[in-house]
């Protein structure tokens, strides 16, 4: 009985029916993708990085100037360096293993990949050999490739950008090689790592360390124990003053910027989720208030036959249940549809994740939540039923909801909607504003120079200096020196320390508190060494550059992700510290010749790159991706939008049938009503709009300030266009003007004679 | 006629029910009149259990419904009980067969007396009882007032001994039939045939209360009460109908309404 009571129902109010499958189907679909995204994610990261090994604490180090394979001083040196590692490794039982690994720092103009020069790249990118105990580079089966002499593995990230296959060759200087496959580098996968390794055969890599086109850096390796103090190491290994004048990081770091890359996407999800989500909550329960407010009179009768309200109950309910049973289904295959194309990157970065039936489960959990959340509600509105009395039910007139409430509806629903746009437009127009940069510690110029791999760092920059201020052609520019010094902290610990020295002010990063160094007594933190360290505006912290130590204010926090998210600028010049790399930001006055201008500068032993070039292929792909998300939410809250609009008009129209009927027995035209019906409409879909606006303006920044904060970039403000501004309200007035037009088309066929012939 | 089948004493609702005390023996036809406004469906309603009164007693046999939770309430009218409404209330989404088989599936849950199939066969024994055979596949919308009042009488004696007598204990053996204004909506002819049917179950030993402002109606009735801002004023009593005596039943009924200033 109940299932013909169903199956009659549906087939008597199939509108209402296909909006409360949509809704709740919508909302199973995005909860189920957002977890199948999150968890297929982190599973393939954390499997990728379990299978590649990935050291708990890895310490960049460099040598100044070019290192050559017969240098006997070299030799010497790495000697001292592993001989000082181990009498440390020999002090602290938490090491497991420990390995130091060469990585060859190419010249990227001398590197050419598939007939491409990677002249412009902005990555450090060199040559490795497999790790010895751990740090594995694994291939696309996520297994340990055996690499022949002759042959390369390539990046996998670089595969699509240089639409790269195997066979394809790779030439570093006059030396050829052959793509023999694709590694996922566990560490530096993420385009947000600084540096790419191209894995080569031990031969090759002596060969070309060698041939003078490259420079020896080490990554000094430590695998510890399960339960050791990682941060508790770093400190122990800085205090020690042992190698380590390059970024220092560890797996939590490597594992959240893996994370990043794609996370940012599944934020924007999980957000879309939630909002669609309320927005299914208020429809259903809406339209569910909207049936019994119908159906009042069969419930008085079913219970005046002695029929129990858990039963009554049971017969709604069974509706419910069958509909969320079509939307969880629905919503389920449409996520793992879409999912394919979604998770294409991740796939490639990181390969698939094992455990496919925790990824099912987990999906089907989500979906679910989803329905279980919107049953429950449906259940609480169905108790309202029991407080009603027989005698109300049959003898009583029928209460009515006031029209009011249901165009509060649209209003409501046309907000949330607005909102979604909104704040999904806005993270994406701020993160692609040029300006963004500077929340990533990046300068607010125009041209960046990195004077990495020369023989005298201090010399280059000297000589580019000299040349840039002779220079017309430069509006302005600011050289700032990388220094490698140890931190003294105020409780007398020592840490390992980069600090960026020059004149800050005149291509600013942006600050997330105080400002930038403006004398010699400041030094400007970045929010990840901030918080590590402890410190904030106003503490000090003493700088100790050969036996001499200076005290500092900390005088500002930025944010930063570039080399690890580590970093500290001072206005200072200490030629005594080692200079580990400088940067030269420029802005020109014309940017007509560009390019050959860079050609000239890259000449003198610059790394010459745009910076609009550099956040490209920085966060270049996650933006992508944003853009991609922000485009999906766009269209699903204006499908929302215009799904609300045309089923609640059709609603109202309906109920107030009689009435219509009636103003057109009286003389009314159609037109004249439709006209009253679209205004009605119209006005809470336009201050929804407004109201969606504001409430982006108001909360949308602090909402998308939590999800860049794990980006690395904190203290963020909007960048709001105007096109944004008025383009939202348009979209969603877009979308709900043709949804109006079908939800009162009714009003067209409504006969005047009809209220003639029924009782209201 | 049998034992008491129902007791009300000093029965009150808010402002529409004062102290209103009668009895009904089982298979008794009994009807309320009274002016628009005087208590009728308020009475008839807090009898059958739907509403809960302010005051008094109601026994139904020997149990007493006022006092008892909406759950057992709702579980008497179920098994004992029958509505006609003057509205005709249906399932606009089941058709007539179903709408008519609905309290009887109901009652039967769980108990298993009765398969489906021997519900079905008696629901359509009863519509062709009825004269309403054929109808069972329509929709509530698609037969005539006078039809869908007749399916309503079949639903209402779905639950009835003769219907659910199988296994039934001697003491649980009665049904009582409520009917408010059942021919109010009903043309002459119509109003006529349903009145013909309700005085046919209540010859095979259905009581019934009936409320109704129709003397002709009331006529068919073996016993009269008439309610005046909510008090019970008077009572007629006419007796079992004997066929071929109906026109000088309903010119005593008339009279009796005129000396009560009707």
């Amino acid at each position: 009985m109940i299932k013909k009571l169903v199956w009659n129902d549906v087939k008597q109010n199939k509108l209402l029916a296909g909006a409360t499958v949509f809704f709740m189907g919508v909302s199973a679909m995005l909860f189920a993708l957002t977890a199948l995204l999150f968890f297929h994610l982190m599973g393939a990261i954390d499997d990728l990085m379990d299978r590649a090994k990935v050291p708990d604490y890895m310490q960049m180090h460099t040598e100044g100037g070019i290192l050559q394979g017969q240098d006997g001083a070299a030799m010497e040196r790495n000697a001292t360096m592993r001989s000082e590692l181990r009498s440390f490794v020999s002090t602290h039982g938490e090491v497991d293993k420990w390995q130091i690994c060469g990585f060859l720092n190419l010249d990227n103009s001398q590197i050419v990949l598939g007939g491409r020069c990677l002249a412009d790249s902005t990555q450090d990118n060199g040559c490795s050999v497999q790790g010895e105990h751990f740090d594995y580079l694994l291939d696309t089966e996520n297994e340990m490739p055996e690499v022949l002499p002759g042959e390369v593995y390539v990046p996998v990230c670089y595969r699509a950008m240089y639409d790269l296959a195997i066979g394809d060759t790779m030439e570093i200087g006059s030396q050829k090689f052959v793509i023999a496959g694709f590694i996922r580098d566990a560490q530096m996968n993420s385009m947000m790592a600084s540096s790419k390794r191209f894995l080569v055969n031990e031969m090759d890599y002596e060969k070309i360390k060698r041939s003078g086109n490259a420079r020896e850096e080490y990554l000094i390796e430590f695998l510890l124990h399960e339960g050791a103090d990682i941060s508790a190491f770093g400190t122990a290994y800085a205090a020690e003053g042992l190698p380590a004048n390059g970024p220092a990081v560890t797996r939590l770091l490597v594992r959240m910027m893996n994370a990043l890359s794609d996370g940012t996407m599944i934020a924007v999800f999980f957000l879309v989720s939630v909002i669609t989500l309320l927005v299914s909550l208020l429809c259903i329960r809406f339209i569910l208030s909207l049936q019994m407010e119908r159906d009042r009179k069969e419930v008085g009768m079913l219970k005046a036959l002695g029929i129990g309200k858990e039963e009554i109950r049971r017969i709604y309910f069974a509706k419910y249940f069958l509909f969320s049973v079509c939307g969880g289904l629905s919503g389920l295959l449409a996520a793992f549809v879409l999912k394919s194309p979604l998770a294409g990157q991740m796939k490639e970065l990181y390969g698939v994740s094992e455990g496919r039936w925790q990824t099912a489960a987990l999906s089907l959990a989500a979906v679910f939540f989803t329905e279980g959340v919107i049953l429950l509600s449906v259940l609480r509105s169905l108790k309202r039923m029991d407080g009603l009395t027989v005698l109300e039910a049959l003898l009583l007139s029928e209460e009515r909801q006031n029209s009011r409430g249901r165009y509060g509806i649209i209003g409501l629903v046309a907000a949330s909607c607005t909102f979604l746009i909104f704040i999904s437009q806005s993270l994406y127009s701020t993160m692609a504003d040029p300006g963004f940069a500077t929340y990533m510690g990046i300068g607010d110029g125009e041209i960046r120079m990195d004077v990495r791999q020369t023989e005298d760092i201090p010399v280059t920059t000297e000589r580019i200096a000299f040349a840039l201020a002779e220079d017309a052609e430069v509006e302005k520019y600011a050289v700032l020196c990388t220094r490698s010094c140890a931190a003294v902290l105020p409780d007398g610990q020592m840490v390992n320390f980069t600090v960026e020295t020059g004149n800050h002010n005149i291509f600013p990063v942006n600050c997330l508190e105080g400002r930038l160094p403006e004398n010699k007594k400041e030094i400007a933190l970045s929010a990840m060494n901030a918080e590590e360290l402890g410190l904030s505006v106003g503490d000090t912290l003493r700088l100790a550059t050969e036996g001499r130590d200076i005290e500092y204010c900390v005088c500002g926090i930025y944010s930063d992700i570039t080399n690890g998210g580590k970093t500290a600028k001072t206005c200072f010049a200490d030629d005594r510290a080692p200079a580990v790399w400088s940067v030269v930001y420029v802005s020109l006055k014309k940017p007509g010749k560009k390019e050959e201008w860079m050609e000239r500068y890259a000449r003198m032993g610059a790394d010459v790159i745009d910076i609009a070039d550099y956040v490209e292929e920085t966060y270049g792909q996650t933006l992508r991706q944003l853009h991609l998300a922000s485009r999906a939410a766009t269209v699903l809250a204006m499908l929302v939008i215009a799904v609300v609009v045309m089923l609640f008009m059709r609603l109202i129209v309906e109920r107030n049938r009689y009435t219509i009927s009636l103003h057109k027995a009286l003389g009314f035209t159609s037109k004249d009503i439709k006209r009253i019906y679209f205004a009605k409409g119209l006005l809470p879909a336009a201050a929804g709009a407004a109201a969606g606006l504001l409430a982006g303006n108001l909360l949308g920044e602090g909402l998308c300030g939590m999800i860049l904060k794990s980006f690395g970039a904190e203290g963020f403000h909007f960048v709001i266009s105007w096109e944004l501004l008025v383009g939202i309200p348009a979209a969603v007035l877009g979308a709900s003007v043709p949804a109006l037009l079908a939800g009162i088309a009714e009003i067209g066929r409504i006969k005047a004679y009809e209220c003639c012939n029924r009782r209201e | 006629m049998g034992d008491q089948l129902l007791k009300v004493e000093s029965l009150s609702k808010g402002q529409i029910l004062d102290h209103v005390s009668f009895e009904m023996k089982d298979g008794e036809m009994l009807a309320v009149m009274g002016p628009s406004g005087s208590g009728k469906s308020t009475l008839l309603y807090q009898v059958a259990g739907m509403d809960q009164p302010s005051a008094g007693k109601v026994w139904v046999k020997d149990t007493e419904i006022a006092g008892l939770p909406e759950d057992e309430k709702a579980k008497i009218r179920l098994r004992h009980m029958g509505f006609v409404f003057q509205q005709m209330n249906m399932m606009a989404n089941l058709n007539i067969l179903d709408n008519i088989m609905l309290p009887a599936v109901q009652a039967n849950k769980g108990r298993g007396r009765k398969t489906k199939a021997e519900l079905e066969r008696a629901a359509r024994k009863l519509m062709q009882k009825l004269s309403i055979s054929g109808l069972e596949e329509r929709r509530v919308t698609q037969v005539s007032g006078g039809q869908l009042q007749r399916a309503c009488i079949c639903r209402s004696m779905m639950n009835s001994p003769g219907i659910l007598e199988r296994d039934e204990r001697r003491e649980e053996k009665w049904h009582l039939l409520f009917a408010d204004e059942p021919t109010g909506a009903l043309n002459k002819k119509a109003a006529g045939e349903v009145m013909e049917e309700l005085v046919k179950l209540n010859r095979e030993g259905t009581a019934i209360l009936m409320v109704t402002h129709d003397s002709k109606v009331a006529s068919n009735c073996d016993r009269i009460l008439y309610l005046l801002d909510g008090r019970i004023c008077g009572e007629l009593v006419l007796g079992k109908l004997v066929p071929g005596t109906e026109k000088g039943r309903e010119e005593r009924v008339n009279k009796w309404l005129a000396g009560m200033g009707w």
